[in-house]
């Protein structure tokens, strides 16, 4: 038997139990919770920043080893470690926090960076197609783009609502397609009305007008001058000015007329081949002109061989100058009418055979010209 | 001499056991065409995130049978792929399922756009055959224009419905039922000014 022997063996016993407490006090969990919890959070930030569609393979790495390593985390949760052992998982996942840390703030840049580029540009396309409206409208030349306008206008609308849905890509490349639309009108108009802004051609109808007027001084006659650009129609006697009113043109005036019903008004050198007053005419008073006259015809015919105006359209007739019916009638189809009073003054000073020149602009600064130039982009937006 | 017969057995034993230890094709097959048929139902589209973790999944069990592929034969043990390909197949069908509602979601979203825009839109027309002439023909056969690429601008919705690209259809119908409203508010302002309106006579 050993002296002491009870004591001793509860000694042994406390010191055994003291040391498994300690051993288990050591122990540490495979992973901690927090880690878990911060990658979990950080697949939520890249949900939100749509990561699978705007950073695919970068997102497809992230989910793949987080997959990986959340199903080797579930296998281990109920593992105890000791502190000294190696633990390769939570440094993948320490890893993988880092990585996933990085890609939501490039994401987060990249997103306000999109969203700045996205707005700037939108706001400059919605300013420039302002700026085009305004022009168009000032010179009524809404028809010549047929349906372009409302084409470029839903793409900015789409532009709008896909910038407000934080779609900045999808905002962008309706922004640019609208862009493109914009240049697109810009063209059309350029095309169309490019002549009102050509010195030469503006040289040409200066020299018909001069040439008009002074026909009406040696002829001591009337004469009249319509500008489509300034909207005027000038009354000459003797080569004087007498006159001049304001009119409305057909309602596509502002382009070169070419075939029966395009709203276009004619220019060229016409006379007054007949006076139609009250009862002869729907329109109060009109002054009929010997349109088309040979000119015209030449350049219908050839217009009609190129295919530049299908088959079936005529070359039109019954160009007017013409006073309004009533309010609701109000209207023309090329061409070119004043308020009553002025008609009827207008009817009382004409004769048959008064020449009648109509003219694209008198000056080279016409609006037409002028607002062609606001159409061109801004020096910073080249 | 028994005991080496013993051992001899044991060990044959043993190798036969280990040898039937094979990849879980079956299940890597389902897993894996379960994965394909959520791409096929746009789930890379409706639910991207999710889909990426599916295909995750897919990526750990290849890896894992790679891994035991590539030990002795006798220490392989396929039990964590093959749980991970049932995992796989299971939130594959989960996905599609998800996408497939998603989607359906989004269609229904686009239909019901386009269905506003074409509303608008007839009420639109309806609106311009009885506008008034009034002192601005231009401005008429302005809105006449507007109307009528309204009109044509629907078969671009109709297209994408079509494609399938749904949100494009939704935002670009929305588009055309607001452009349409707005015209339509034009000629209403313009019919209050003057009364009723008058048709148009042609001429030369």
């Amino acid at each position: 038997m050993i002296p002491g022997f009870p004591y001793v063996t509860a000694s042994r016993w406390c010191i055994g139990a003291l040391a498994l407490c300690g051993s288990l006090a050591a122990c540490v969990q495979t992973v901690p919770p927090e880690m878990v919890e911060a990658i979990e959070s950080l697949d939520r930030d890249l949900l939100q920043l749509r990561a699978a569609e705007v950073a695919p393979s970068e997102y497809a790495v992230f989910a793949h080893q987080w997959v990986t390593l959340r199903t080797r985390v579930e296998a281990e949760e109920d593992t105890i470690r000791w502190p000294w052992e190696p633990n390769d998982l939570e440094q993948a996942l320490r890893d993988l926090q880092t990585e996933g840390a990085k890609t939501v703030a490039r994401l987060t840049e990249q997103q306000a960076t999109e969203r700045h580029a996205a707005a700037r540009q939108l706001a400059e396309v919605e300013d420039r197609s302002r700026i085009i409206a305004t022009q168009v409208s000032a010179i009524d030349s809404r028809l010549i783009l047929a349906e372009k306008p409302v084409e470029t206008d839903l793409l900015l609308k789409q532009a709008r609502a896909f910038y407000e849905q934080g779609r900045y890509d999808q905002s962008l490349l309706a922004s640019d397609r609208a862009s493109r639309y914009l240049a697109a009108q810009s063209a059309v108009l350029q095309r169309e009305l490019g002549r009102y802004a050509s010195p030469d051609r503006v040289a040409q109808w200066q020299k018909m007008a001069r040439e008009t007027i002074e026909w009406s001084k040696t002829h001591r006659t009337s004469a009249i001058i319509v500008s489509k650009a300034e909207r005027t129609l000038t009354l000459y006697r003797s080569g004087q000015k007498v006159l001049s009113y304001p009119v409305r043109l057909g309602f596509n005036g502002i382009k070169e007329k070419r075939y029966q019903g395009d709203g276009a008004t004619p220019e060229g050198r016409y006379r007054v081949a007949g006076k139609r007053g009250r009862g002869q005419t729907q329109y109060y008073r009109a002054l009929l002109l010997d349109y088309p006259n040979q000119e015209d015809r030449r350049r219908f015919l050839n217009d009609r061989k190129k295919g530049n105006i299908p088959a079936f359209r005529d070359i039109g007739g019954q160009i007017e100058i013409h006073g309004v019916d009533n309010e609701l009638m109000a209207q023309t189809l090329g061409c070119v009418m004043l308020e009553n009073p002025q008609m009827a003054v207008l009817f009382e000073r004409v004769d048959n055979g008064t020449p009648v020149t109509i003219v694209g602009a008198l000056v080279e600064h016409n609006s037409v010209a002028r607002a062609l130039a606001n159409l061109s982009p801004r020096r910073d937006e080249v | 001499m028994k005991i080496r017969h013993v051992l001899v057995s044991i060990l044959g034993m043993s190798l036969l056991i280990g040898g039937c230890a094979q990849p879980p094709a079956d299940q890597i097959n389902a897993a894996e065409q379960a994965v394909k048929d959520a791409q096929q139902s746009g789930a890379a589209t409706y639910v991207a995130n999710d889909y990426a973790k599916v295909e995750g999944l897919l990526a750990a069990m290849k890896t894992e049978v790679a891994e035991q592929d590539g030990k002795f034969a006798l220490l392989r043990d396929y039990g964590k792929a093959e749980q991970l390909a049932a995992t796989a197949k299971a939130e594959a069908e989960r996905v599609k399922a998800d996408a497939a509602k998603k989607m359906e979601e989004a269609k229904f979203a686009a239909t019901q756009a386009q269905q506003a825009a074409q509303t608008s839109v007839a009420s639109t027309l309806a609106l311009v055959a009885k506008a008034p002439a009034g002192k601005d023909r231009a401005a008429l056969e302005s809105i006449k224009a507007d109307a009528d690429a309204l009109k044509a601008s629907l078969n671009d919705v109709q297209m994408m419905l079509d494609k399938a690209d749904y949100l494009g259809a939704q935002t670009k119908a929305k588009a055309i039922q607001d452009k349409a409203d707005a015209v339509s508010h034009e000629i209403e302002t313009a019919l209050a000014k003057i009364g009723k309106g008058k048709t148009i006579a042609k001429k030369k």
